[in-house]
């Protein structure tokens, strides 16, 4: 049986519906000798933003007792310039589609730096991050202000075509009324979610293992955060929507599938097993298989509750 | 600061053999034929202690002596990871990716190495005394904290005239391994000496200033906690020594020349 793996976003067809989750496959080309691209529908950069950014002192990364981690990059990034200087030319436009992540601390930093992007040929869309939880500005203080929220993507949508997600925080109980104000301004899709502020303390030295204090948990424990959420604004929103969140097998992902997602965002996962796409994809396929699903795209939405 | 143009290789790799060397230390030898052919002294291999996601991460391990086809890794059981790759048997695979990383700068012609270890520290200077060429007259220095704690094996301390250093003189110099450097620069002056260096952050910071005060060259290995292994995601960060940001060890070390990075913080060994 051959399982149809395309999906339909807008204008786009992704040829799976694999994503990389901002942040974790650097610029598009790190992991170039590891990761089989022909597998991924597309990749999501590390957050761009309008000035470089030197990141959060180390340490910047522990396991958590959890079976998670915890990260504290601070997105570090060499700012929009740079990206257009050194490294548009690494990304992997024509293998697969390049979604541009974008962060900034203000309406017109977000707009500059799409400003710069809409000149790159090959760009498919933008992820507006809205909630890092590592910094204090472009962060969460912006993911939970729906006026906020609603502003960046409004004056983003006034200036491009492209496609647009917004990354939204799990931080909140009811994500619905971010998420409806994201689409009203014209948001494409939206990513479900960002890390989960958490801390990890060493209790025999009392101090705590990253040098930030706190960070972003992710990895397998957040899993049922982010499906949740992702079901919840899948109920709210007539949009596609991407799901983050400690995928690491085919069977989360057609989880995330059943719960409304129709992109599914490896993260983390690439740090454990580079070679995630091809065996998350055969998985997936295999499950098709076994119950008789032609399309991967059939099983969107489709949780009998 | 140097950068590669490393190429790493996803292998699986077969368990040869396990042996524990002294307390809580141990050596994993490792059928890896790619990985072990293409390994230079100073890079490191990234290793996936299970098949599964807990632990999450994959250990940096720094390449010890490869033989052949075979890889040594040996490391310091710290916690649940290391725990898990010490009890492995022969047979089992492996995942490994690598090799990563930029080796150590070989000295010139007229330099005189001395390679500088502090406890498991020693295992890329291993590996960097088997590549260096036989005709170059080096000196080898150990650290450690006592005798039933020895990271390499007497045999090999003989035939690579390693010598030893104790902080409770149950075996060598009694005293640091910077004390027993200080009395070797002291006897090699007129010498050009390049030293490479690779041990805990304390030895490290006293490493960087004797080398300083002496205006000499120290190439130094660093471990600091990682994500990726590839550059991809920034968590490797060391304070650069002109306070302009960050290097990652993944990417633009873990060899750097001592005077380019801020060895006071991050490293864990």
């Amino acid at each position: 049986m051959n399982v149809d793996t395309t999906v339909r976003m807008g204008e786009l067809e992704l040829r799976t519906p694999l994503l990389t989750g901002s942040g974790t496959f650097g610029y598009g080309d790190e992991f170039r000798t590891l990761v089989d691209y022909s597998k991924l529908g597309g990749i999501v950069t590390k957050s761009i933003s309008l000035e470089p950014r030197s990141g959060n002192p180390p340490p910047r990364i522990c396991e958590t007792s959890t079976g998670g981690i915890i990260n504290s990059i601070g997105l570090a990034n060499v700012g929009v310039d740079s990206f257009l200087v050194e490294k548009v030319s690494i990304l992997p436009i024509g293998e697969t589609k390049v979604f541009v992540s974008v962060v900034g601390d203000s309406v017109e930093e977000y707009a500059e730096v799409v400003g710069k992007l809409e000149a790159v040929l090959g760009i498919s869309g933008y992820e507006l991050n809205v909630s890092c939880p590592n910094v204090k500005r472009g962060g969460l203080d912006l993911g939970g202000d729906r006026d906020a929220v609603e502003a960046i993507v409004r004056e983003v949508r006034s200036m491009t075509k492209r496609f647009i997600s917004v990354k939204l925080t799990p931080h909140y109980s009811v994500i619905a009324p971010v998420a409806e104000a994201a689409v009203e301004a014209g948001a494409d899709a939206l990513t479900l979610v960002n890390t989960l502020m958490g801390m990890v303390i060493d209790a025999e030295r009392r101090r705590p293992l990253l040098g930030n204090v706190t960070g972003g948990y992710s990895g397998p424990p957040l899993k049922p955060v982010a499906l949740a959420k992702v079901w919840q604004a899948a109920q709210a929103v007539d949009v596609p929507i991407w799901a983050s969140g400690g995928m690491v097998n085919g069977t989360d992902c057609i989880e995330f599938l059943l719960a409304g997602a129709s992109g599914l965002q490896l993260g983390s996962v690439f740090f454990a097993d580079p070679g995630a796409p091809v065996r998350v994809l055969d998985e997936m396929i295999e499950y098709c298989e076994r119950h008789g699903v032609g399309r991967l795209t059939d099983l969107i939405g489709c949780l009998e509750v | 600061m140097m950068t590669t143009n490393n190429i790493p290789i996803a292998e699986k790799g077969v368990i040869e053999q396990v042996r524990k060397i002294s307390n809580g230390i141990w050596d994993v030898t490792v059928f890896s034929p790619e990985i072990a052919g293409s390994s230079c002294a100073g890079q490191f291999v990234h290793v996936r202690v299970t098949d599964g996601f807990n632990p999450f991460l994959r250990r940096p391990l720094s390449v010890g002596p490869c033989r052949g086809d075979y890889l040594s890794l040996v490391f310091n059981v710290k916690g649940v990871g290391t725990s898990l790759l010490a009890e492995k048997h022969p047979g089992d695979r492996i995942d490994l990716i690598g090799p990563l990383g930029n080796p150590f700068v070989f000295p010139g012609d007229d330099q005189h190495p001395v390679l500088v270890a502090g406890g498991i520290g020693v295992v890329p200077l291993l590996l960097l005394d088997t590549q260096l060429p036989g005709s170059v007259a080096r000196d080898f220095l150990l650290g450690v904290g006592s005798t039933d704690c020895l990271p390499v094996d007497d045999v090999e301390i003989r035939r690579r005239k390693i010598n030893l250093a104790s902080d409770d003189g149950s075996i060598g110099y009694h005293g640091t391994v910077i004390d027993l450097l200080e009395r070797l620069l002291t006897k090699l002056k007129r010498r050009n000496v390049v030293i490479y260096g690779c041990g805990p952050g304390t030895m490290m910071s006293a490493l960087k200033d004797v080398c300083t005060a002496r205006s000499i060259t120290a190439y130094v290995s660093m471990e600091v906690p990682m994500g990726c292994g590839v550059g991809a995601c920034q968590s490797c960060a060391v304070p650069r020594a002109d306070g302009d940001g960050y290097y990652l060890v993944c990417r633009d070390g873990p060899v750097f020349d001592a005077t380019e990075v801020d060895l006071s913080t991050g490293v864990t060994l």
